[in-house]
């Protein structure tokens, strides 16, 4: 079977690559187009992006620092920073 | 009406967390009466309506958002008089499966000093494989748009409903949640009603405790996913505790709000 990418997005509350992911989000397009059924996850994949580089996932984004005005420097809104990674895996049958 | 009203301390945790838990909220036979009547309680009825005048009366539902304890939570988070916003009794059918699913209900809400509340009852014992609902605590204060959030597949902090029939979630109505799978056989229901103020929403709960030095330590509560937001967290938080405590200089810690409050030249301009 050929190999597809999946993607893994790691957010975190500082765009440094060793700052400590707080939410997660899994793409895994090896397994299938959607997911059906979402599994409770108690901990993240991985503590930090770096920690997932080491697992053989490659960057493809990682986030600027914004520039806070004082307009809406204290306005929260989405989680603020994420880095996405890839990593190729073999396609599997979508169940 | 007096004994039921929230204490401060609890009024603190949903200011910080967004929640409240209250089991055995409502007694087992209306429990029971509450879960039959679910199915065909019907829909929207008037947006806006004042909500003793809508809501039904002489039903098990209609009945158990009257109880003492249900009015006590009610008339302290949102006072007297509130309106009825929106109802639905919620079905996750047995073996229904859910994927991502948080969102912040409505639309994006800016308002300050505000909150509408909604109140999530579930009729039966609701199990970790039931699928409760899930809430991201402490998340009430940032504002997106609906659905967009269900990249968000899990968060630090992330909980569920398990519990027993005849509990009763209360909650800021801007906390991201959503739906869960729902691996038994038996279908699984939460009613909720959404509910607005009318009037501001100050002092109207027990504050006999005001001064507990808990209080600040539940306000900087850490859910698990704030990191370096913490203290921007806080300083909401601290803005809607001044404001419904009626104390508004409060601070705590190292007085984040006075950092950029505190300006002795301010006043020689003006």
């Amino acid at each position: 079977m050929p190999s597809v990418q999946d993607i893994i997005v790691l957010f975190q509350t500082a765009p440094a690559l060793d700052s400590q992911v707080v939410a997660w989000a899994r793409y895994e397009a090896s397994k299938g187009t959607r997911i059906q059924d979402l599994v409770e996850e108690a901990a993240p994949p991985y503590n930090t992006a770096m920690e997932a580089m080491r697992d053989g996932w490659q960057v493809l984004q990682m986030s600027e620092l914004k520039h806070r005005m004082p307009e809406d420097g204290y306005e929260l809104g989405p989680l603020p920073y994420q880095t996405v990674l890839s990593r190729f895996n073999e396609l599997q049958e979508e169940g | 009406m007096t004994e039921h009203l929230l204490n401060s301390k609890q009024m603190a945790q949903f200011v910080a967390s967004g929640y409240l838990k209250f089991e055995d909220m409502i007694p087992k036979d209306l429990c029971q009466a509450c879960r039959d009547e679910m199915p065909t309680f019907g829909g929207y009825m008037a947006v806006g309506s004042p909500l003793e005048e809508t809501w039904p009366k002489n039903t098990p539902l209609g009945d158990a958002f009257r109880l003492p304890q249900v009015q006590g939570l009610i008339h302290s988070l949102i006072g007297p008089d509130p309106l009825y916003d929106h109802h639905a009794a919620h079905l996750v059918k047995g073996k229904q499966m859910k994927g991502p699913d948080a969102h912040q209900d409505s639309v994006i809400d800016f308002r300050e000093n505000y909150f509408d509340i909604q109140l999530s009852f579930f009729p039966v014992d609701t199990t970790d494989e039931m699928g409760g609902t899930f809430l991201v605590p402490g998340t009430q204060y940032r504002n997106v748009r609906t659905g967009e959030i269900g990249l968000y597949q899990h968060m630090r902090g992330k909980i569920w409903a398990t519990c027993p029939g005849g509990t009763m979630y209360v909650w800021n109505t801007r906390v991201w949640h959503g739906a869960r799978s729902n691996h038994t056989d038996q279908d699984r229901y939460m009613f909720k009603l959404r509910l607005n103020p009318t009037r501001p929403q100050i002092r109207n709960f027990d504050t006999s405790d005001l001064d507990d030095p808990a209080i600040p330590g539940i306000l900087n509560t850490n859910h698990g996913w704030e990191g370096n937001e913490h203290r921007y967290e806080l300083m909401h938080r601290v803005k809607l505790w001044r404001y419904l405590s009626g104390q508004p200089d409060y601070d705590i810690g190292e007085r984040f709000l006075r950092r950029i409050e505190y300006n002795p030249g301010q006043a020689a301009v003006a």
